[in-house]
């Protein structure tokens, strides 16, 4: 199935990473922790499943128990004691704390598994362009120089082979130095070769005044209306940020303002803003359906 | 025409409110919350902010063809020395050519070349939370051997390299990154809590000290001559320094 | 209109006292496509540089040089960027970014364009090229051939007056090579635009030309149409000759009044009217007693071997024997597997099934000379290979000897990179025989070197097997192979499909073979090399007389 929500214009994508990766590094709040955690898990699954349950079971639930285990013995603040180690009090409100955080990293981690799926090197490189055009061709001359690089070193590696100096040949020493002689004669390589593509660059008016920057990426009405959505769903949200909604208190005592209409209209914002790449992907494809 | 530069103006205009808006939001979010996240907000505001000048630096600057293929290069050798040793956790040639490059071409070229190429390499092994953590480790790195290097401290003989590189491989690069994941982590931010922390991640950070090492030990005479000479044939990086 | 015009133009490098360019005069109107030719250090390419001011070469000049009536230093950077286009030889360095859709806006965002601008002209080039399918993919997925097009396209989307080709063909196979040229004439019929190209190639690129340049040491000593410039170089007897078309020499060493042949086709048509009076009564050269040589270098028997283990095979049983103290080629089509066989007989690659039998120590010269240098100077470089055990003296001798046999002694003190093409690769060639093998092994040895040179290469390599080394070649250069092969053999898909004696080897195939043996076909039965052409004319002849 093809994923519409990757092919949405970098910025509204970078719009929407960014809201809800911060949003799930600060709202410390259970049902947010919750939304987050779930929507995450769900479009990370959405993108590649095996990858993510891999992932989830052999990383993030391990580390969840760990650090709900040693926040408490780190950490003795809190009104609610359960037990005393070494003396040192573990108290509930700890225990929560920790859990809650380490749902938090969970979540974090997770929307990042997307970030990477979803944002490809060339929409950063777009990204960027705008903004900061020189760093952003240094982007794209590295990422064209890696892959360059890389088969290069084989090369490099197969030629020391026939001449008998291949890192696989000899004792460990041996092996070693002609290793690191290999990176040594593509750095000679690269910086020399280097010499013409600057040549090249110029070739082609580099460092005339007024460079703009060119992509393939074109803003359309399905990027407006996504853009819209996302804005008008932030704005709930940024509210109970600001009220205290998104909130808890874990010390001395957790304190949670009490559950309201308000409160539960943030929680929805909240909840179709990291639901949004799911729903979104839904709704196109019963458009698109219907249409044919 | 008018119109045009008034568009443009606005085009480039956007990002600047876009992230002005985002450090607002961090702000308002970190202080306004409990008080547990406010060091890590603070952390990542502190952090950004101190790269910024360096890239509006870079940007402003208008550098030469040669310059930007050179810069390219050295963080695509970083890249690709990093994804060739990849079987072994930690052990990277990324510290090691940024302190060459902070040694031959000063320290802004040796920030530009740290955080670039922890920042595209991150495109091949996964950006994470802790990426702007790595990005300023490394960029920081390059510029303090740069530092060093034009005032006197830091020489370039093999043993001043290694040293210099393996405690601030360690100390440094792990000392940042290691307080970046607590602070994220949620832990109190306490000294004891960051000793943990150092301590779980220290047989790793020894790893990449040691990598760090090594790389000066063989690399670091090889390259800078190559550097030296790119130098001197093609007049790179005159006006630095 | 007249694009470039040089008049009374001399250069000379800086710290040197002799010019690299003397008295240029040349005029050159819009829409030409001239073919600028010279051995490697006649100044080709720095007379072509000189007309791109971003990257013409420091230097003191004097003498005029006028663009479209303008001193080209006075035409505006801008306009310089623009309005002249240059390709340059290696298809992998020109390359500055990762996508193939942002190297063709490279140009077009320098000059300041506008997105939809853009986008219209990058389409049109990349439709005019018919490449448009490698819109959004990666550059490093790309073949060779199919970068050196990109490059050309990025260079068009800037829609150039002029288009500079410093030997933009070098680094290709002959198929990419023929592409890449008939997308120039394309350029050059099409859309009018001035073609200005440096070769060492001039069988491909004789035909397309309507006019020649021949440098020699920095002076122009003929400029004139393909035919007469050919003539010229043959009645002088410059070493630039051995550049020229086959049926060109060929006609140029045969007493005859008819006109010049360029193509094969013609040169069929010229062979077919000079034989035509009499009847043809020497029909084929005598065979000589092939030498049977039983003793094997290398035996292969039915090796496989495939780069990943799911990956497809490469090697598909392979059997071939190389015989000792022989020069054997190996030719065949991109991507056949001729460079893994060469890497399976140096021990580089393991194959997964068959048995490799090497009788003696192998060294192998890769395609890319570079991939050997190491140190700072060749001297440095070359020390590194030999056994520490040697005392220095011994070391300097064999460093002087191999200098000599390689022809490089007054550049060993200079770094590598410093060298040229030409020399780099003689640099790496004494690298690789400093590990003193028995047996030789060359991937692509003649690719970039020009035609004088290869002479002096196929020289070296005879006193090598002099010396009792075997030498085995991996080539495309069909030519080079039939002049100087003991024997020959056709790799295809992974295995041996023939092989035989040079001569017997190249008479046997109908398309893969010489151009001498393209063009005789039908009037001789086995002449392969140029001069097995030119003997049976004039013995045909003379019988006439």
């Amino acid at each position: 199935m093809r994923n519409r929500f990757a092919e949405l214009h970098p910025a509204v994508l970078f719009l929407y990473f960014t809201a809800v990766i911060l949003f799930s590094m600060f709202f410390m709040h259970p049902v947010f922790l919750a939304i987050s955690l779930f929507c995450g898990f769900a479009c990370s699954a959405a993108l590649h499943l095996g990858k993510t349950l891999r992932f989830s079971f052999r990383f993030l639930l391990p580390m969840l128990l760990v650090m709900t285990a040693v926040n408490p013995l780190l950490n003795h603040r809190g009104a609610t004691i359960l037990l005393y180690v070494n003396d040192n009090p573990v108290t509930r409100e700890a225990l929560l704390y920790g859990f809650s955080s380490a749902c938090m990293f969970s979540a974090v981690l997770l929307w990042f598994s997307c970030w990477n799926t979803v944002i490809t090197s060339d929409k950063l490189v777009y990204l960027f362009g705008s903004v900061a055009p020189s760093l952003s061709l240094l982007f794209s001359m590295v990422l064209r120089f890696v892959p360059r690089f890389k088969a290069q070193i084989r090369t490099i590696e197969n030629a020391q082979k026939g001449i008998g100096k291949g890192a696989d040949q000899g004792s460990i020493f041996i092996r070693a130095k002609n290793g690191m002689n290999i990176l040594s004669i593509l750095t000679t390589w690269a910086l020399e070769n280097g010499i013409t593509t600057a040549d090249s660059m110029r070739a082609r008016g580099y460092g005339l005044a007024g460079r703009t920057s060119f992509s393939i990426y074109a803003f359309n009405k399905r990027d407006k209306t996504a853009l819209i959505v996302l804005i008008v769903m932030l704005f709930p949200v940024f509210y109970g940020a600001f009220t205290g909604e998104n909130n808890i208190r874990y010390y001395p005592s957790l304190a949670v303002k009490p559950i309201s209409f308000v409160s539960n209209l943030v929680y929805a914002a909240y909840f179709l803003l990291c639901a949004f790449p799911l729903l979104f992907n839904a709704a196109i494809e019963v458009k698109e359906h219907d249409s044919i | 025409m008018q119109q045009k530069s008034e568009q443009k103006r606005l085009k480039t205009a956007l990002p600047a409110i876009f992230a002005a808006l985002v450090f607002l939001a961090v702000i308002l979010i970190g202080a306004n919350g409990t008080g547990e996240r406010k060091y890590f907000a603070v952390s990542l505001v502190l952090l950004v902010g101190s790269m910024l000048p360096f890239f509006i630096h870079f940007e402003r600057r208008r550098t030469q063809a040669r310059e930007l293929v050179t810069l390219s290069v050295l963080c695509a050798i970083a890249v690709a020395g990093r994804a060739a040793f990849y079987m072994i956790p930690q052990f990277k040639p990324v510290a090691a050519i940024v302190i060459i490059t902070g040694v031959c071409l000063g320290p802004q070229s040796g920030f530009l070349v740290g955080a670039v190429s922890l920042f595209v390499s991150n495109f091949f092994f996964g950006q994470g939370p802790n990426t702007p953590y790595q990005m300023f480790a490394f960029g920081l790195l390059g510029v303090l051997s740069g530092i060093l290097y034009n005032r006197g401290l830091l020489k370039s003989s093999r043993a001043s390299l290694c040293l210099f590189g393996g405690l601030s491989t360690l100390l440094l690069y792990g000392g940042i990154v290691n307080l970046g994941t607590l602070l994220l982590s949620g832990l109190p931010p306490t000294l004891s809590a960051y000793l943990m922390v150092c301590l779980t991640s220290l047989p790793f950070d020894l790893i990449h000290a040691a990598s760090s090492v090594f790389f000066l030990f063989v690399l670091a005479k090889p390259m800078i001559q190559k550097m030296e000479r790119m130098k001197t044939k093609y007049g790179l990086f005159s006006s630095e320094k | 209109m007249t694009v470039f015009e040089f008049d009374h133009f001399c250069f000379t490098y800086p710290k040197e006292t002799e010019p690299a360019l003397w008295d240029i005069r040349l005029t050159i109107p819009e829409g030409e496509f001239i073919a600028l030719c010279g051995l490697s250090g006649s100044g080709k390419t720095t007379l072509l540089r000189q007309l791109k001011p971003a990257l013409a070469p420091h230097g003191k000049s004097e003498g005029t040089l006028q663009f479209f009536g303008k001193p080209l230093a006075e035409c505006s950077e801008r306009s310089q960027a623009a309005d002249i286009g240059f390709v340059m030889q290696s298809p992998e360095a020109q390359i500055v970014t990762d996508k193939v859709w942002h190297e063709l806006s490279f140009g077009l965002e320098s000059l300041g364009y506008d997105s939809q601008t853009i986008r219209l002209r990058t389409a049109e080039m990349a439709s005019f090229f018919g490449i448009e399918s490698w819109f959004e993919r990666d550059v490093c997925t790309l073949s060779g051939g199919q970068k050196q097009l990109l490059n050309l396209a990025s260079i068009m989307a800037m829609q150039p007056k002029a288009l500079l080709l410093d030997e933009p063909t070098s680094q290709l196979d002959p198929i990419a090579a023929a592409d890449f040229l008939a997308a120039v004439k394309k350029i050059n019929a099409e859309l009018g635009v001035t073609v200005l190209l440096t070769e060492q190639r001039l069988q491909e690129v004789f035909p397309l030309a309507d006019r020649v340049i021949v440098l020699d040491r920095g002076r122009v000593i003929t400029d004139a149409s393909p035919r007469e410039a050919g003539k010229h170089l043959l009645e002088i007897g410059h070493p630039m000759a051995a550049a020229l078309p086959v049926p060109m020499k060929i006609h140029g060493a045969v007493a005859n009044d008819l006109p010049c042949p360029l193509t094969v086709r013609e040169g069929r048509n010229w062979l077919g009217a000079f034989l035509k009076e009499s009847k043809i009564f020497y029909r084929a050269i005598p065979e000589e007693p092939e030498s049977t040589n039983t003793d094997k270098a290398v035996e292969l028997k039915g090796c496989w071997f495939s780069y990943e283990k799911a990956g497809p095979d490469v090697i598909k049983d392979l059997t071939l024997s190389i015989p000792k103290k022989k020069i054997t080629c190996i030719v065949g089509g991109n991507g056949a597997g001729k460079s893994t066989a060469l890497g399976i007989m140096a021990g580089i690659f393991k194959p997964a099934r068959g048995k490799v039998k090497v009788n003696g120590r192998t060294a192998l010269l890769p395609q890319d000379p570079q991939t050997l240098f190491l140190k700072n100077t060749v001297a440095e470089d070359w020390a590194e290979t030999l056994d520490g055990r040697l005392s220095n003296a011994e070391k300097q001798k064999k460093l002087q000897e191999t200098a000599e046999l390689v022809q490089i002694s007054p550049l060993l003190n200079r770094h590598p990179y410093d060298l040229s093409g030409g020399e780099q690769q003689r640099a790496a060639l004494g690298k690789v025989l400093l590990t003193q093998p028995d047996i030789l092994l060359l991937d692509e040895p003649t690719k970039g070197l020009d035609s004088s040179f290869k002479i002096t290469f196929a020289k070296l390599l005879r006193e090598l097997i002099g010396s009792g080394v075997t030498v085995v070649m991996v080539s495309h250069d069909i030519e080079f192979c039939a002049e100087y092969a003991d024997y020959c053999a056709l790799f295809f898909h992974g295995g041996i499909i023939s092989s035989g004696g040079a001569r017997a080897f190249f008479a046997g195939n109908s398309f893969y073979t010489t151009a001498a043996n393209r063009m005789s076909r039908g009037f001789f039965q086995n002449a392969v090399r140029n001069g097995d052409v030119i003997a049976l004319c004039n013995k045909n002849q003379n019988r006439k007389d």
